[in-house]
Protein backbone atom coordinates (compact mmCIF):
# COMPACT_ATOMS: atom_id res chain seq x y z
CA UNK A 1 0.00 0.00 0.00
CA UNK A 2 2.47 2.60 1.15
CA UNK A 3 4.98 1.83 -2.38
CA UNK A 4 2.55 2.52 -3.97
CA UNK A 5 1.69 5.79 -2.79
CA UNK A 6 5.34 6.70 -2.77
CA UNK A 7 5.43 5.29 -6.83
CA UNK A 8 2.30 7.81 -7.70
CA UNK A 9 4.31 10.48 -5.93
CA UNK A 10 7.30 9.57 -7.78
CA UNK A 11 5.49 9.28 -11.13
CA UNK A 12 4.20 12.74 -10.62
CA UNK A 13 7.18 14.43 -9.99
CA UNK A 14 8.56 13.18 -12.93
CA UNK A 15 5.71 14.22 -15.46
CA UNK A 16 6.18 17.71 -13.44
CA UNK A 17 9.54 18.00 -14.41
CA UNK A 18 9.47 17.42 -17.79
CA UNK A 19 7.27 20.46 -18.26
CA UNK A 20 9.58 23.28 -16.99
CA UNK A 21 11.52 22.94 -20.09
CA UNK A 22 9.00 24.29 -22.09
CA UNK A 23 8.03 26.86 -19.96
CA UNK A 24 11.02 28.33 -19.67
CA UNK A 25 11.96 28.07 -23.38
CA UNK A 26 8.47 30.25 -23.89
CA UNK A 27 8.73 34.07 -24.75
CA UNK A 28 8.72 36.15 -21.77
CA UNK A 29 6.02 37.76 -20.85
CA UNK A 30 5.00 41.26 -20.02
CA UNK A 31 4.41 41.48 -15.93
CA UNK A 32 1.85 44.02 -14.17
CA UNK A 33 3.76 47.13 -13.04
CA UNK A 34 5.74 47.03 -9.94
CA UNK A 35 6.27 43.47 -10.57
CA UNK A 36 9.59 41.41 -8.78
CA UNK A 37 12.44 41.03 -11.52
CA UNK A 38 11.82 37.33 -13.12
CA UNK A 39 12.25 34.31 -11.32
CA UNK A 40 11.53 35.87 -8.30
CA UNK A 41 8.02 36.81 -9.87
CA UNK A 42 7.36 33.28 -10.63
CA UNK A 43 7.98 32.36 -7.13
CA UNK A 44 6.13 34.74 -5.07
CA UNK A 45 2.67 34.80 -7.29
CA UNK A 46 0.07 32.74 -5.85
CA UNK A 47 -2.25 33.16 -8.84
CA UNK A 48 -5.01 34.81 -6.88
CA UNK A 49 -6.46 37.26 -9.61
CA UNK A 50 -7.01 40.40 -7.81
CA UNK A 51 -4.13 42.48 -9.51
CA UNK A 52 -6.94 41.55 -12.77
CA UNK A 53 -10.00 41.93 -10.74
CA UNK A 54 -9.45 45.78 -10.16
CA UNK A 55 -7.46 46.93 -13.09
CA UNK A 56 -9.61 48.70 -14.78
CA UNK A 57 -8.73 48.80 -18.22
CA UNK A 58 -8.74 45.35 -17.89
CA UNK A 59 -5.32 44.83 -19.49
CA UNK A 60 -4.19 41.87 -16.78
CA UNK A 61 -4.87 38.43 -18.27
CA UNK A 62 -3.86 35.00 -17.43
CA UNK A 63 -3.24 32.40 -20.42
CA UNK A 64 -5.43 29.71 -20.42
CA UNK A 65 -3.32 26.85 -21.53
CA UNK A 66 -2.06 24.02 -19.78
CA UNK A 67 1.54 25.81 -18.88
CA UNK A 68 3.27 26.82 -15.67
CA UNK A 69 1.85 30.05 -16.84
CA UNK A 70 -1.50 29.86 -16.00
CA UNK A 71 -1.86 31.14 -12.71
CA UNK A 72 0.88 34.37 -13.68
CA UNK A 73 -0.84 37.45 -14.70
CA UNK A 74 0.59 38.86 -17.94
CA UNK A 75 -0.09 42.10 -20.02
CA UNK A 76 -0.44 41.75 -24.18
CA UNK A 77 -0.17 45.85 -24.89
CA UNK A 78 -0.72 45.31 -28.02
CA UNK A 79 -4.43 44.58 -27.46
CA UNK A 80 -4.81 46.68 -23.92
CA UNK A 81 -1.92 48.64 -22.52
CA UNK A 82 -1.20 49.71 -18.83
CA UNK A 83 -2.25 52.86 -17.93
CA UNK A 84 -0.19 52.97 -14.81
CA UNK A 85 -2.91 53.66 -12.41
CA UNK A 86 -0.64 51.00 -9.49
CA UNK A 87 -4.27 49.90 -8.55
CA UNK A 88 -2.69 45.84 -8.98
CA UNK A 89 0.31 46.54 -6.78
CA UNK A 90 -1.90 48.11 -3.83
CA UNK A 91 -4.09 44.44 -3.45
CA UNK A 92 -1.43 41.92 -4.37
CA UNK A 93 -0.83 40.02 -1.09
CA UNK A 94 2.25 38.48 -1.66
CA UNK A 95 3.91 41.32 -2.53
CA UNK A 96 5.00 40.11 -5.87
CA UNK A 97 3.95 43.17 -7.10
CA UNK A 98 5.38 45.69 -4.85
CA UNK A 99 3.03 48.61 -3.74
CA UNK A 100 3.66 52.19 -5.39
CA UNK A 101 1.55 54.87 -5.18
CA UNK A 102 0.44 56.35 -8.35
CA UNK A 103 3.19 59.68 -8.40
CA UNK A 104 4.91 60.11 -11.70
CA UNK A 105 8.59 60.59 -10.26
CA UNK A 106 7.82 57.01 -8.16
CA UNK A 107 6.72 55.29 -11.46
CA UNK A 108 9.30 56.29 -13.60
CA UNK A 109 12.05 54.98 -10.83
CA UNK A 110 10.83 51.68 -9.70
CA UNK A 111 8.61 50.60 -12.78
CA UNK A 112 10.34 49.04 -15.51
CA UNK A 113 8.07 46.50 -17.35
CA UNK A 114 9.74 46.07 -20.44
CA UNK A 115 12.53 47.53 -23.32
CA UNK A 116 10.59 49.50 -26.10
CA UNK A 117 11.69 47.93 -29.36
CA UNK A 118 11.05 49.76 -32.76
CA UNK A 119 11.11 48.33 -36.00
CA UNK A 120 11.86 51.86 -37.96
CA UNK A 121 10.68 49.62 -41.29
CA UNK A 122 7.42 49.74 -40.09
CA UNK A 123 6.98 52.66 -38.17
CA UNK A 124 4.48 55.30 -40.46
CA UNK A 125 7.12 58.38 -39.66
CA UNK A 126 10.28 56.50 -40.53
CA UNK A 127 9.73 54.93 -43.74
CA UNK A 128 7.90 57.99 -45.04
CA UNK A 129 4.04 56.67 -45.07
CA UNK A 130 2.79 59.15 -42.89
CA UNK A 131 3.34 61.53 -39.73
CA UNK A 132 2.14 59.28 -37.20
CA UNK A 133 3.25 60.64 -33.82
CA UNK A 134 0.35 58.69 -32.61
CA UNK A 135 3.51 56.90 -29.95
CA UNK A 136 4.63 60.79 -28.46
CA UNK A 137 1.27 61.25 -27.90
CA UNK A 138 0.00 58.64 -25.59
CA UNK A 139 3.78 58.03 -24.18
CA UNK A 140 3.50 59.12 -20.02
CA UNK A 141 6.45 60.78 -20.25
CA UNK A 142 6.72 62.36 -23.81
CA UNK A 143 10.49 64.37 -24.32
CA UNK A 144 12.00 61.72 -21.79
CA UNK A 145 11.00 58.31 -23.15
CA UNK A 146 10.16 59.33 -26.51
CA UNK A 147 11.38 62.23 -28.51
CA UNK A 148 10.86 63.89 -32.02
CA UNK A 149 13.32 63.62 -34.56
CA UNK A 150 13.85 64.82 -38.57
CA UNK A 151 11.23 66.26 -40.77
CA UNK A 152 8.42 63.47 -40.56
CA UNK A 153 8.62 63.64 -36.73
CA UNK A 154 10.43 59.96 -36.30
CA UNK A 155 9.93 59.08 -33.18
CA UNK A 156 13.17 58.08 -31.01
CA UNK A 157 12.94 55.76 -28.05
CA UNK A 158 14.78 56.24 -24.83
CA UNK A 159 14.68 52.88 -22.88
CA UNK A 160 16.29 54.66 -19.95
CA UNK A 161 13.48 56.46 -19.38
CA UNK A 162 10.90 54.50 -20.62
CA UNK A 163 8.67 52.20 -18.03
CA UNK A 164 7.31 49.96 -20.36
CA UNK A 165 3.86 50.33 -19.82
CA UNK A 166 2.73 49.67 -23.83
CA UNK A 167 0.62 52.53 -24.52
CA UNK A 168 2.84 53.68 -27.72
CA UNK A 169 2.36 49.74 -28.79
CA UNK A 170 -1.52 49.99 -28.60
CA UNK A 171 -1.33 53.11 -30.50
CA UNK A 172 0.65 52.12 -32.66
CA UNK A 173 -1.49 52.48 -36.21
CA UNK A 174 0.52 49.64 -38.11
CA UNK A 175 -1.10 46.65 -38.25
CA UNK A 176 2.27 44.87 -37.29
CA UNK A 177 2.91 47.43 -34.65
CA UNK A 178 5.80 49.00 -35.59
CA UNK A 179 6.93 49.37 -31.53
CA UNK A 180 6.50 46.31 -29.15
CA UNK A 181 7.71 46.53 -25.57
CA UNK A 182 10.34 43.54 -25.14
CA UNK A 183 9.87 41.27 -21.41
CA UNK A 184 12.64 40.93 -19.31
CA UNK A 185 14.73 38.00 -19.61
CA UNK A 186 14.42 35.52 -16.99
CA UNK A 187 17.69 34.55 -15.15
CA UNK B 1 -25.03 -7.28 -6.59
CA UNK B 2 -23.83 -7.08 -2.89
CA UNK B 3 -26.09 -3.55 -1.90
CA UNK B 4 -25.06 -1.63 0.87
CA UNK B 5 -28.12 -1.07 3.55
CA UNK B 6 -27.89 2.71 3.45
CA UNK B 7 -26.77 5.03 0.62
CA UNK B 8 -25.68 8.74 1.23
CA UNK B 9 -29.28 10.23 0.01
CA UNK B 10 -31.12 8.32 2.47
CA UNK B 11 -30.74 10.27 4.90
CA UNK B 12 -32.62 13.46 6.55
CA UNK B 13 -29.94 15.56 8.38
CA UNK B 14 -32.25 15.34 11.54
CA UNK B 15 -29.99 16.61 14.34
CA UNK B 16 -27.21 19.09 15.31
CA UNK B 17 -29.92 21.20 12.98
CA UNK B 18 -28.02 24.73 13.98
CA UNK B 19 -24.48 23.35 13.07
CA UNK B 20 -26.03 22.62 9.52
CA UNK B 21 -27.65 25.68 8.86
CA UNK B 22 -24.51 27.51 9.98
CA UNK B 23 -22.50 25.60 7.29
CA UNK B 24 -24.47 25.97 4.69
CA UNK B 25 -25.09 29.52 5.43
CA UNK B 26 -21.54 29.77 5.38
CA UNK B 27 -20.96 27.43 2.58
CA UNK B 28 -23.50 29.72 0.51
CA UNK B 29 -21.45 32.79 1.60
CA UNK B 30 -17.83 31.54 0.21
CA UNK B 31 -19.72 30.16 -3.11
CA UNK B 32 -21.58 33.31 -3.57
CA UNK B 33 -18.38 35.45 -2.63
CA UNK B 34 -16.33 32.72 -5.36
CA UNK B 35 -18.61 33.62 -8.11
CA UNK B 36 -20.58 37.27 -7.22
CA UNK B 37 -16.99 38.87 -6.70
CA UNK B 38 -15.73 38.57 -10.03
CA UNK B 39 -19.35 40.06 -11.38
CA UNK B 40 -19.19 42.88 -8.54
CA UNK B 41 -15.80 43.71 -9.76
CA UNK B 42 -17.00 44.08 -13.22
CA UNK B 43 -20.30 46.25 -12.53
CA UNK B 44 -17.98 48.21 -10.43
CA UNK B 45 -15.78 48.91 -13.60
CA UNK B 46 -18.39 49.82 -15.58
CA UNK B 47 -16.88 46.03 -17.79
CA UNK B 48 -18.53 44.28 -20.66
CA UNK B 49 -18.54 40.78 -21.14
CA UNK B 50 -21.00 38.28 -21.90
CA UNK B 51 -22.17 38.33 -17.96
CA UNK B 52 -22.35 41.83 -18.22
CA UNK B 53 -26.14 41.36 -17.81
CA UNK B 54 -26.19 39.37 -14.64
CA UNK B 55 -23.08 41.80 -13.20
CA UNK B 56 -25.81 44.80 -13.05
CA UNK B 57 -27.65 43.34 -10.65
CA UNK B 58 -24.36 44.33 -7.91
CA UNK B 59 -23.77 48.24 -6.71
CA UNK B 60 -21.94 50.40 -9.03
CA UNK B 61 -19.55 50.98 -5.92
CA UNK B 62 -16.16 49.33 -5.62
CA UNK B 63 -17.17 45.90 -3.60
CA UNK B 64 -15.18 45.51 0.12
CA UNK B 65 -13.62 42.54 -0.53
CA UNK B 66 -10.86 41.62 -3.55
CA UNK B 67 -9.71 38.22 -4.77
CA UNK B 68 -10.35 34.64 -4.91
CA UNK B 69 -11.30 31.95 -2.42
CA UNK B 70 -7.45 31.12 -1.52
CA UNK B 71 -6.52 35.20 -0.67
CA UNK B 72 -9.06 37.45 0.08
CA UNK B 73 -9.28 41.27 1.49
CA UNK B 74 -11.67 41.37 3.18
CA UNK B 75 -11.76 45.65 4.08
CA UNK B 76 -8.64 46.05 4.97
CA UNK B 77 -8.19 42.62 7.08
CA UNK B 78 -5.60 40.05 4.44
CA UNK B 79 -6.62 36.26 4.71
CA UNK B 80 -4.49 33.82 2.37
CA UNK B 81 -4.21 30.00 2.53
CA UNK B 82 -1.63 28.38 4.51
CA UNK B 83 -0.73 26.29 2.07
CA UNK B 84 0.09 29.15 -0.52
CA UNK B 85 1.93 30.90 1.88
CA UNK B 86 3.58 28.01 3.07
CA UNK B 87 4.97 27.87 -0.57
CA UNK B 88 5.37 31.16 -1.25
CA UNK B 89 7.64 31.37 2.28
CA UNK B 90 9.63 28.79 1.27
CA UNK B 91 10.99 30.85 -1.97
CA UNK B 92 10.77 34.73 -0.20
CA UNK B 93 11.29 33.35 3.37
CA UNK B 94 9.34 34.84 6.20
CA UNK B 95 8.21 38.11 6.02
CA UNK B 96 5.91 40.16 8.28
CA UNK B 97 2.91 40.77 5.82
CA UNK B 98 2.88 36.62 5.09
CA UNK B 99 2.64 36.33 9.01
CA UNK B 100 -0.27 38.50 9.18
CA UNK B 101 -2.02 37.07 6.00
CA UNK B 102 -2.13 33.43 7.23
CA UNK B 103 -2.93 34.11 10.83
CA UNK B 104 -6.14 34.46 11.25
CA UNK B 105 -6.80 31.46 9.16
CA UNK B 106 -4.29 29.42 10.79
CA UNK B 107 -5.84 30.54 14.64
CA UNK B 108 -9.00 28.83 13.46
CA UNK B 109 -8.20 25.86 12.02
CA UNK B 110 -5.84 24.74 14.97
CA UNK B 111 -8.96 25.79 16.74
CA UNK B 112 -11.84 23.85 14.53
CA UNK B 113 -9.20 21.47 12.68
CA UNK B 114 -9.83 21.37 8.56
CA UNK B 115 -13.24 23.10 8.99
CA UNK B 116 -12.73 25.03 5.96
CA UNK B 117 -12.69 21.75 3.22
CA UNK B 118 -16.56 21.54 5.04
CA UNK B 119 -17.48 24.54 5.74
CA UNK B 120 -16.13 27.18 3.09
CA UNK B 121 -14.64 25.23 0.09
CA UNK B 122 -16.20 25.95 -3.38
CA UNK B 123 -15.70 22.72 -4.76
CA UNK B 124 -18.09 21.59 -2.23
CA UNK B 125 -21.27 21.88 -4.51
CA UNK B 126 -19.50 19.87 -7.11
CA UNK B 127 -18.58 17.16 -4.58
CA UNK B 128 -22.49 16.84 -3.50
CA UNK B 129 -23.08 16.00 -7.24
CA UNK B 130 -19.98 13.53 -7.26
CA UNK B 131 -21.65 12.09 -4.24
CA UNK B 132 -25.65 11.94 -6.00
CA UNK B 133 -24.16 10.84 -9.05
CA UNK B 134 -22.28 7.79 -7.18
CA UNK B 135 -25.92 7.11 -5.79
CA UNK B 136 -27.24 7.13 -9.02
CA UNK B 137 -24.73 4.79 -10.58
CA UNK B 138 -25.58 2.72 -7.70
CA UNK B 139 -29.15 2.47 -8.35
CA UNK B 140 -28.89 1.68 -11.96
CA UNK B 141 -26.52 -1.22 -11.32
CA UNK B 142 -23.33 -0.14 -11.43
CA UNK B 143 -20.83 -0.06 -8.17
CA UNK B 144 -18.38 2.72 -8.56
CA UNK B 145 -15.03 1.77 -7.59
CA UNK B 146 -14.01 3.47 -4.40
CA UNK B 147 -10.72 3.92 -4.03
CA UNK B 148 -9.10 4.08 -0.91
CA UNK B 149 -5.66 5.56 -1.02
CA UNK B 150 -2.96 5.44 2.09
CA UNK B 151 -3.81 8.24 4.59
CA UNK B 152 -0.23 9.00 4.31
CA UNK B 153 -0.87 10.28 0.28
CA UNK B 154 -1.90 13.53 1.32
CA UNK B 155 0.88 14.58 2.96
CA UNK B 156 2.96 12.97 0.16
CA UNK B 157 1.37 14.97 -2.16
CA UNK B 158 1.09 18.18 -0.11
CA UNK B 159 5.22 17.69 0.47
CA UNK B 160 5.66 16.34 -3.35
CA UNK B 161 3.91 20.06 -4.85
CA UNK B 162 6.22 21.80 -2.68
CA UNK B 163 9.07 19.94 -3.60
CA UNK B 164 8.25 20.63 -7.25
CA UNK B 165 7.84 23.85 -7.02
CA UNK B 166 10.87 24.33 -5.01
CA UNK B 167 12.15 22.63 -7.92
CA UNK B 168 10.76 24.68 -10.84
CA UNK B 169 11.19 27.55 -9.04
CA UNK B 170 7.50 28.01 -9.91
CA UNK B 171 3.80 28.33 -7.40
CA UNK B 172 2.55 24.91 -7.98
CA UNK B 173 -0.10 24.69 -5.47
CA UNK B 174 -1.92 27.59 -6.76
CA UNK B 175 -1.80 25.08 -10.30
CA UNK B 176 -3.72 22.22 -8.30
CA UNK B 177 -5.47 23.50 -5.63
CA UNK B 178 -9.41 23.89 -6.56
CA UNK B 179 -10.32 26.68 -4.58
CA UNK B 180 -7.58 28.51 -6.04
CA UNK B 181 -8.61 27.13 -9.67
CA UNK B 182 -12.23 27.59 -9.39
CA UNK B 183 -11.33 31.10 -8.24
CA UNK B 184 -9.44 32.24 -11.18
CA UNK B 185 -11.78 30.07 -13.59
CA UNK B 186 -14.98 31.87 -12.09
CA UNK B 187 -12.46 35.00 -12.93
CA UNK B 188 -12.14 34.07 -16.26
CA UNK B 189 -15.19 33.30 -17.24
CA UNK B 190 -17.08 36.51 -15.82
CA UNK B 191 -14.45 39.01 -17.44
CA UNK B 192 -13.51 36.84 -20.50
CA UNK B 193 -16.35 34.59 -21.28
CA UNK B 194 -14.78 31.28 -21.32
CA UNK B 195 -12.92 29.20 -18.80
CA UNK B 196 -9.02 27.86 -19.35
CA UNK B 197 -7.34 24.60 -18.33
CA UNK B 198 -7.91 24.97 -14.91
CA UNK B 199 -11.51 23.77 -15.60
CA UNK B 200 -10.28 20.98 -17.27
CA UNK B 201 -8.23 20.17 -13.99
CA UNK B 202 -11.40 20.81 -11.60
CA UNK B 203 -13.49 18.26 -13.73
CA UNK B 204 -10.68 15.72 -14.04
CA UNK B 205 -10.87 16.05 -9.84
CA UNK B 206 -14.46 15.57 -10.29
CA UNK B 207 -14.34 12.40 -12.24
CA UNK B 208 -11.89 10.68 -10.22
CA UNK B 209 -14.22 11.54 -7.35
CA UNK B 210 -17.15 10.29 -8.91
CA UNK B 211 -15.77 7.40 -10.44
CA UNK B 212 -12.82 6.17 -8.97
CA UNK B 213 -12.89 7.19 -5.53
CA UNK B 214 -15.25 8.71 -3.28
CA UNK B 215 -13.76 12.48 -2.41
CA UNK B 216 -10.69 10.95 -3.31
CA UNK B 217 -9.29 14.16 -4.63
CA UNK B 218 -10.23 15.95 -1.16
CA UNK B 219 -9.14 13.06 0.90
CA UNK B 220 -5.60 12.16 -1.02
CA UNK B 221 -4.69 14.70 -3.00
CA UNK B 222 -5.92 18.53 -2.38
CA UNK B 223 -2.40 19.99 -1.04
CA UNK B 224 -4.64 22.88 0.93
CA UNK B 225 -6.30 20.13 2.29
CA UNK B 226 -3.23 17.95 3.12
CA UNK B 227 -2.07 21.43 4.91
CA UNK B 228 -4.87 22.23 7.19
CA UNK B 229 -4.81 18.34 8.28
CA UNK B 230 -1.07 19.29 9.52
CA UNK B 231 -2.03 22.39 11.15
CA UNK B 232 -5.23 21.35 12.78
CA UNK B 233 -3.78 18.13 14.03
CA UNK B 234 -4.14 19.43 17.69
CA UNK B 235 -7.35 20.75 17.34
CA UNK B 236 -9.66 20.13 20.24
CA UNK B 237 -13.20 19.96 18.28
CA UNK B 238 -13.85 15.95 17.92
CA UNK B 239 -17.07 13.98 17.28
CA UNK B 240 -17.76 11.67 20.37
CA UNK B 241 -19.58 8.22 20.17
CA UNK B 242 -21.18 7.95 23.25
CA UNK B 243 -20.82 3.88 22.59
CA UNK B 244 -23.85 3.31 25.18
CA UNK B 245 -25.94 5.02 22.70
CA UNK B 246 -24.76 4.07 19.52
CA UNK B 247 -26.71 1.34 17.72
CA UNK B 248 -23.79 0.53 15.40
CA UNK B 249 -25.84 1.28 12.17
CA UNK B 250 -22.86 2.72 10.32
CA UNK B 251 -25.00 5.90 9.24
CA UNK B 252 -22.15 8.08 9.81
CA UNK B 253 -19.38 5.93 8.18
CA UNK B 254 -21.68 5.98 4.95
CA UNK B 255 -22.47 9.77 5.40
CA UNK B 256 -19.00 10.66 5.68
CA UNK B 257 -17.12 11.58 2.50
CA UNK B 258 -14.02 11.76 4.28
CA UNK B 259 -13.82 7.91 5.00
CA UNK B 260 -13.79 8.86 8.91
CA UNK B 261 -15.05 6.40 11.34
CA UNK B 262 -16.98 8.11 14.14
CA UNK B 263 -19.06 4.70 15.11
CA UNK B 264 -15.72 3.40 16.35
CA UNK B 265 -14.26 6.87 17.45
CA UNK B 266 -11.42 6.51 15.35
CA UNK B 267 -11.43 9.98 13.50
CA UNK B 268 -7.99 11.82 12.59
CA UNK B 269 -7.06 14.98 11.37
CA UNK B 270 -9.04 14.58 7.89
CA UNK B 271 -12.00 14.97 9.67
CA UNK B 272 -13.64 18.45 8.47
CA UNK B 273 -16.27 19.28 11.02
CA UNK B 274 -18.71 19.29 8.51
CA UNK B 275 -20.91 17.44 10.80
CA UNK B 276 -23.15 15.17 9.01
CA UNK B 277 -22.80 12.30 11.19
CA UNK B 278 -23.65 14.26 14.19
CA UNK B 279 -27.05 15.24 12.02
CA UNK B 280 -27.62 11.62 10.81
CA UNK B 281 -27.22 9.55 13.87
CA UNK B 282 -30.54 8.26 14.76
CA UNK B 283 -29.81 7.64 18.55
CA UNK B 284 -28.35 10.57 19.25
CA UNK B 285 -25.30 9.15 20.08
CA UNK B 286 -23.12 11.63 18.35
CA UNK B 287 -21.89 14.92 19.64
CA UNK B 288 -19.05 17.38 19.57
CA UNK B 289 -16.75 17.51 22.18
CA UNK B 290 -14.13 20.16 23.19
CA UNK B 291 -11.64 17.85 24.67
CA UNK B 292 -7.96 18.25 25.08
Amino acid sequence: MKRRGLIGALAAAIALAAVPRRARASTPRLRPPGALPPGAFEQTCIGCVRCAEVCPTGCISFSSPLSMEQALPFIEPAAKACVLCMKCTQVCPTDALVPLTVDRDVIAREVKMGQPVLERSRCLSWNGDGVCRLCFHVCPYPEQAITLTGPRASPVFHAEACVGCGLCEEACPTLAHAIRIEAPRGP
Amino acid sequence: MARRPLQPLDFTLRHGKAWQRSRLAFLTFSVVLTVGLPLWHLRALDGHSRWSGLASLFPTAAPPFVGAPTSILVWVVELVDPAEALAVAMFRGPSWVLVWTVLPGVALVMLLGRFFCGWACPYLPLLAISNAARWLLRRMGFEPMDRRLPRVTSRVVLVGVLGVGAMLGVQVVPLVYPPAIIGREAFRLVFTGSFGVGALMVLGAFLFDTFVSRAGFCRSFCPGGAMFSVVGTFSPLHVHNERSTCTDCTACHVVCSLGQSPMTNRLDSGCERCGKCVAVCPTKALSWKVTR
